[in-house]
């Protein structure tokens, strides 16, 4: 354990050493000396102070002499660039001062979860207009995401109105985001993560609420604390947010790493506002690449329209889907957790984004 | 149409006079036939004589002006502007812009042309223009699927809440009842809101009746599916009394018009709604009072 403060070392060895589950091996007020003399232990878990930005330096070097061991970086309360940036350095997560031994336990088990010591990867999907097919992707994207991965996905309903997650997976959850945007200054990661639902393995679900009125209980800033604490519990991230230019879908797509900006072929129309969309973002983001362009209901859905839509928003297109009626109608009921019809073009889409995710093309 | 034109202006006016009538059309789904109501409406009453507005209220990305293929000179955006600056001199019909094919003619208020000047737009700059737009017979407000205060702002000062839905998924029959129960909640008058079926014979799993059931009020009009013809209209930009002069969908929107220029009914259209089941699974819920 590394901690600077004497009497936050003793408080917190305290505990530890009293604790059947853990044996401390040993106790240093600074890195340096813990990074060159720890090695006579070879101990499988480190509670290094980061409450300093200083620590940051440091923690590369843990992570490469010890890389099977658990590295937690301990901090006084929450922050969000800090927790950003340990997991930037390769460290499994972080822990709030002050932990018991349980708090220790279930922190590892929430790390275990999640998969590998790296940033999240938030996805958001946003549509200009609603009847998209934004909600119906982003569902079947995180299922299979979950299913390849093995590491945690959740899924954010940030369409506070009119969200639809809920009903896609059959849930009445018991807590929803304007909860989590609530109580969001008094979480820590692993109180935070019960709010999400397991809805099967390795995916999760923060649903929207069931009064469109309550939406107005939330502010922009609130969800973006959501969603970057959640980033630091959750490997993948994907968040459906409402359609249209407002507070909540600029702020939070503003920290995806993946913005996808679907829009649904109808009377061909929805081409010109595509496009709008993308000049805007364009000129919001500067040199950060980060939206990517879907169309759905594509007929025919080929290589040759993908590209005759490609020189009317004179933008690449990651990928169109086809007009799947049976498989969208079985999605949007409820039933999507048994079985869809994986033959179909639009899985194989799906199938085909989620690796492209996963080997960190997009 | 059963009444000449003159007859029924002059039923009318014998009622209490036509001036500044404000009707809605909302929905809590995006494409949900919105603004091919809000359109149409607009035709059929231009045709029958009234002075007619129609005002594309979904700022951002309003279809009014790509549907009708009109390039506005002046928007929402400008009218703001000038009013801000000058409110003596302000003139809101000086920004309209007016629609024309053969002898129909009615006037739109275009949205922003762009996105940043849709955020800047100001709820109560709004409501002083409509108020200056009140000489029209009819204003016609076509709005966002949301809950904005804009869109609370509008439908406050609406005569007719035209509140649309689709109802072919469940998702879409979930946000048609949480809509409503929303309006009630926010005491819209039961009387105001009337509910229209779109695409009602349309392929789909799930009956209107059953969608009645669960809300509690009956369906006070159904448009028929009919595809092509909007498909047809849209891409000629003409109302579908041009484009598709004997479809039902057409017939069926002109039933719709004539029904404002009847004094209104206050018969209740309120039926027994389903019951609902606390603690079950949302879908099992909705399943439950949709008769499954
Ligand atoms: N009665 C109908 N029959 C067939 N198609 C219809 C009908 N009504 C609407 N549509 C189709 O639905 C599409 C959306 O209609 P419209 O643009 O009027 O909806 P909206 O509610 O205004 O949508 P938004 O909320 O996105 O503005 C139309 O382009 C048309 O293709
Ligand atoms: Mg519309």
């Amino acid at each position: 354990m590394v901690e600077s403060d004497r009497v936050m070392l003793n408080t917190l060895s305290g505990a530890l050493k009293t604790s059947k589950d853990f044996e401390l091996l040993s106790t240093y007020r600074d890195f340096k000396s813990a990074l060159g003399q720890s090695s006579i232990y070879n101990p499988n878990l480190f509670l290094v102070d980061i409450d300093d930005a200083e620590a940051f330096k440091t923690l590369p070097g843990f992570v490469e002499v010890f890389p099977n061991a658990v590295i937690l970086g301990t901090l006084s309360e929450w922050n969000a660039d800090f927790a950003y940036k340990a997991q930037k350095c390769g460290i499994t997560g972080c822990i709030i001062k002050p932990f018991t031994p349980q708090d220790i336990v279930e922190t590892i088990n929430l790390y275990n979860k999640r998969g590998k010591s790296e940033p999240s990867r938030i996805i958001t999907f946003f549509s200009p207009k609603g009847r998209a097919g934004r909600t119906t992707l982003a569902a079947l994207l995180a299922l299979d995401l979950a299913k390849k991965s093995n590491e945690s996905v959740a899924l954010i309903d940030a369409d506070l109105q009119f969200g639809d997650l809920p009903i896609f997976f059959d849930l009445e959850p018991k807590h929803t985001v304007i909860d989590a945007a609530h109580d969001i200054k008094l979480l820590t990661p692993s109180a935070f993560a019960p709010y999400f639902h397991e809805v099967t393995k390795n995916l999760y679900l923060l649903s929207s609420p069931d009064r469109p009125e309550y939406a107005e209980l939330v502010e922009a800033q609130q969800l973006v604390d959501v969603v970057r604490m959640a980033g630091h519990i959750f490997r993948y991230l994907l968040i459906d947010l409402p359609s249209g230019f407002n507070p909540i879908s600029l702020a939070v797509s503003d920290f995806a790493n993946i913005n996808f900006t679907v829009a649904m072929i109808n009377t061909g129309l929805e081409v010109a506002h595509m496009k709008r969309t993308l000049d805007l973002f364009k000129a919001r983001r500067g040199h950060m690449h980060i939206d990517y362009p879907i169309f759905t209901r594509v007929n025919p859905c080929t290589e040759e329209q993908k590209q005759k839509l490609e020189n009317q928003i004179a933008h690449h297109i990651t990928e169109i889907f086809p007009n799947e009626y049976n498989l969208v109608s079985i999605a949007n009921s409820g039933r999507i957790l048994y079985g869809l019809p994986q033959d179909t073009l639009m899985m194989k889409t799906i199938s085909k984004l989620a690796d492209e995710i996963i080997a960190g093309k997009l | 149409m059963a009444v000449e034109y003159s007859n029924v202006k002059q039923g009318l006016s014998v009622a209490g006079g036509h001036s500044g009538i404000i009707i809605s059309i909302f929905s809590t789904s995006s494409g949900n036939g919105k603004t091919i109501t809000a359109i149409n409406l607009a035709a059929f009453l231009a045709k029958e004589g009234y002075e007619v507005c129609l005002m594309d209220l979904d700022l951002q990305f309003g279809d009014v002006c790509d549907y009708l293929k009109l390039t506005p000179k002046y928007t929402l955006a400008e009218a703001q502007k000038d009013f801000e600056s000058d409110p003596e001199e302000f003139n809101a019909k000086n920004y309209l812009t007016q629609y024309t094919h053969e002898d129909l003619s009615f006037s739109v208020m275009a949205p922003p042309k762009s996105i940043d000047d849709a955020y800047r737009i100001d709820v109560s700059a709004v409501e002083k223009i409509i108020e200056q737009l009140a000489g029209f017979d009819f204003i016609i407000l076509d709005l966002q699927a949301v809950f904005s205060s804009l869109n609370l702002a509008m439908l406050d000062i609406s005569a007719i809440i035209n509140y649309v839905g689709i109802i072919d998924f469940l998702p879409s029959v979930k946000n048609f009842k949480v809509g409503y129960d929303t309006l009630i909640r926010f005491e819209y008058e039961s009387n105001k809101i009337r509910l229209i079926e779109n695409r009602s014979n349309s392929q789909k799993l799930i009956r209107g009746e059953d969608v009645e059931r669960l809300i509690g009020e009956r369906f006070s009009h159904k448009l028929p599916n009919d595809f092509q013809s909007v498909n047809k209209s849209v891409n000629a930009g003409v109302p579908l009394m041009f484009a598709a002069p004997n479809s039902p969908l057409t017939k069926s929107f002109e039933e719709l018009a004539d029904s404002y220029l009847q004094p209104q009914e206050n018969s209740s259209t309120h039926i027994e709604a389903a019951e609902e089941q606390p603690n079950r699974s949302i879908l099992s819920k909705f399943m439950g009072m949709l008769g499954w």
